[in-house]
């Protein structure tokens, strides 16, 4: 048997494992729109903790990682730095948003908004801004797994083929489960690829050159630019701290504002659950460490890859490891692509029905679930096109959902913290954010100090949210008060409520 | 402590990590030496930041359950 069958066969059976656990975890739900959705408001620490750092880490982290080291030296540093600074504020915000979910029934994040500020274009601009996002985002998830298949058994298997192997198991039970399965698939994902990612990042710096320090001592003598912030450009020139700096504060902010990541706060039981997850958060965040140091040994390594995201399967396959750690290693990277591509996949149709149709059309429950498959189905064949059949360079699509996602930022802030902001001043803010980030990513030649245009779009957006907001007529107390303040006790919403 | 001064604090420590990790507060850490555990201090930074976080969020999380126990 050649080496490339034994590494098919384990990828193979770890799909079918995540079939399985995926098809399970559907049963455990309700037929309806929340189950299907929120998973009927009923996810634990467990399932929390995994389905937010697996869906948050995707195949970019796992091969754009140390592809970025690999290449860029200490610009990587930045992706350590942002998930920490923005998963903080979820610590007050998912709990509140979890809060009124339960007590008014919202299932996405633009229903949460629309329900402070009432209005029919808010939530069809949430849908826009989310589907133009995720389906490029979609798109790298799908042709990782394509590229991952393809290297690790040695061209056998074609990428067209991986890819569609890969994302016809994450159809089949995003269909079947909804949210329920992508969670319970994800306790399976993460615990994959943290366990690779540890295993690998430890043992080849120790294999190759006998120890991290060893491999680092190295490294200064060969090539010291690579180890310092903000490290090199795409073009191996050095990079500018502002580029750095607003691809930190850039990335924090928008961080939780990712839809399918934001609507995962109505899917857990209680606000402990959510405020856990965010405390156990940074345990998930290290393991960019091991990452990064394949990565570092990739700099060293006698060949090169032919670009720099598939150095960590070109250090897999060329240090001699037994069939069967490449083999789990392919499995620990679709598990990184897939554990991201479901929740996408998922939250893309969800998102397209509940805000982009349910404000115009009059749908019943059923309807709605019937819609949410057909459009999974349908998002899932349009990314598959354009990435596997199209092969679209897709750089450019995604950097523009970057800064897209950072413009829901302000009316996500403002409906939960500032009482005195009104519809209009959103409506205004936000298309004035969009049409800033779209002209900075267009003219990047015209940013100030090369500051990221989600940034610079986010700061027109709130000053705009503030100013157009104060000239209009303040929403009644009450109204605002019910999202602002949101008690924390069911006990207090009942004395609220007697008074 | 109570509930308003830890969250108050925790505040104030993600955006003193925010200036620290970037343009300028980075700049003076942003070095290879003294290496920690072989790796180079400018990577150290950052991850000792992420540790940092844990403990500030779960110090947080501590006060806030002690609070709602009474």
């Amino acid at each position: 048997m050649e080496r490339w069958h034994v590494v098919t066969a384990v990828v193979l059976g770890y799909l079918l494992l995540t079939l399985v656990v995926g098809l399970l975890a559907g049963r455990r739900v309700s037929e309806s729109v929340e189950g299907y959705v929120a998973a009927d408001r009923q996810f634990g620490l467990l399932t929390m903790y995994f389905i937010t750092g697996a869906t948050i880490f995707s195949a970019f982290a796992f091969m754009g990682g140390p592809g970025w080291i690999y290449s860029r030296g200490g610009a990587a540093f930045y992706i350590l730095s942002y998930g920490v600074l923005g998963i903080a504020p979820w610590y007050f915000i998912g709990p509140k948003a979890g809060r009124l979910g339960r007590r008014f029934g919202f299932v996405t994040q633009a229903q949460l908004v629309a329900g402070r500020f009432p209005s029919r274009s808010l939530p069809a601009l949430f849908a826009l801004i989310s589907v133009a996002a995720f389906v490029p985002y979609l798109m790298v998830q799908m042709s990782g797994a394509g590229i991952l298949f393809n290297v690790v058994t040695e061209g056998h298997v074609s990428f067209e083929v991986g890819a569609a192997l890969a994302y016809g198991v994450v159809l089949i039970y995003v269909l079947a489960g909804g949210v329920s399965a992508v969670g319970w698939t994800n306790v399976l994902q993460g615990i994959v690829m943290m366990a690779l990612a540890w295993a690998l990042g430890l043992y080849i710096p120790m294999h190759l050159y006998g120890g991290v320090g060893e491999m680092f001592d190295r490294l200064i003598e060969a090539r010291p630019e690579l180890l310092t912030a903000p490290g090199l450009d795409p073009a191996g020139q050095p990079w500018s701290w502002g580029a750095y700096s607003s691809a930190v504060l850039s990335s924090a902010i928008g961080f939780v504002m990712w839809p399918h990541l934001f609507m995962k706060s109505f899917t857990s039981r209680d606000d402990e659950t959510l405020r856990r997850t965010v405390v156990l958060f940074p345990t998930f965040q290290l393991f960019l460490i091991p990452l990064f140091l394949v990565g570092f040994a990739g700099v060293l390594f006698g060949s090169a890859p032919e670009t720099p995201d598939h150095i960590m399967p070109h250090i897999v396959l060329n240090t001699g490891l037994p069939a069967l750690v490449v083999g789990l290693f392919c499995a620990g990277g679709l598990a990184a692509s897939m554990s991201t591509g479901d929740g996408l996949l998922h939250g893309a149709a969800s998102i397209a029905v509940e805000d982009g149709l349910l404000p115009f059309v009059k749908l019943n429950d059923s309807q709605r679930r019937f819609l949410m498959r057909a459009l999974v189905v349908c998002v899932g064949a349009l990314a598959y096109y354009l990435a596997i059949v199209q092969k679209q360079s897709l750089v450019a699509l995604l950097l523009m959902g970057y800064g897209l996602i950072d413009q829901l930022a302000p009316p996500v802030y403002a409906a939960l913290f500032w009482r005195r902001a009104t519809t209009p001043g959103v409506l205004a803010g936000l298309c004035a954010g969009i049409v800033t980030n779209v002209f900075f990513l267009v003219r990047a030649d015209l940013r100030p100090f090369d500051i990221h245009e989600g940034i610079l779009g986010m700061i027109v957006n709130a000053v705009v949210l503030v100013v157009v907001s104060l000239a209009t007529k303040p929403q009644p107390a009450e109204h605002a008060d019910a999202f602002v303040a949101a008690p924390e006790h069911p006990l207090a919403e009942g004395v609220r409520a007697g008074t | 402590m109570g509930v308003t001064t830890a969250r108050r604090l925790a505040i104030a420590f993600f955006v003193l990590q925010a200036i620290a990790v970037t343009y300028p507060g980075f700049l003076p850490f942003s070095r290879i030496e003294p290496r920690v555990f072989g790796l180079p201090f400018a990577m150290v930074w950052p991850t000792a930041w992420i540790v940092a976080s844990g403990l500030v969020l779960w110090g947080l999380h501590a006060v806030e359950s002690r609070q709602r126990e009474e």
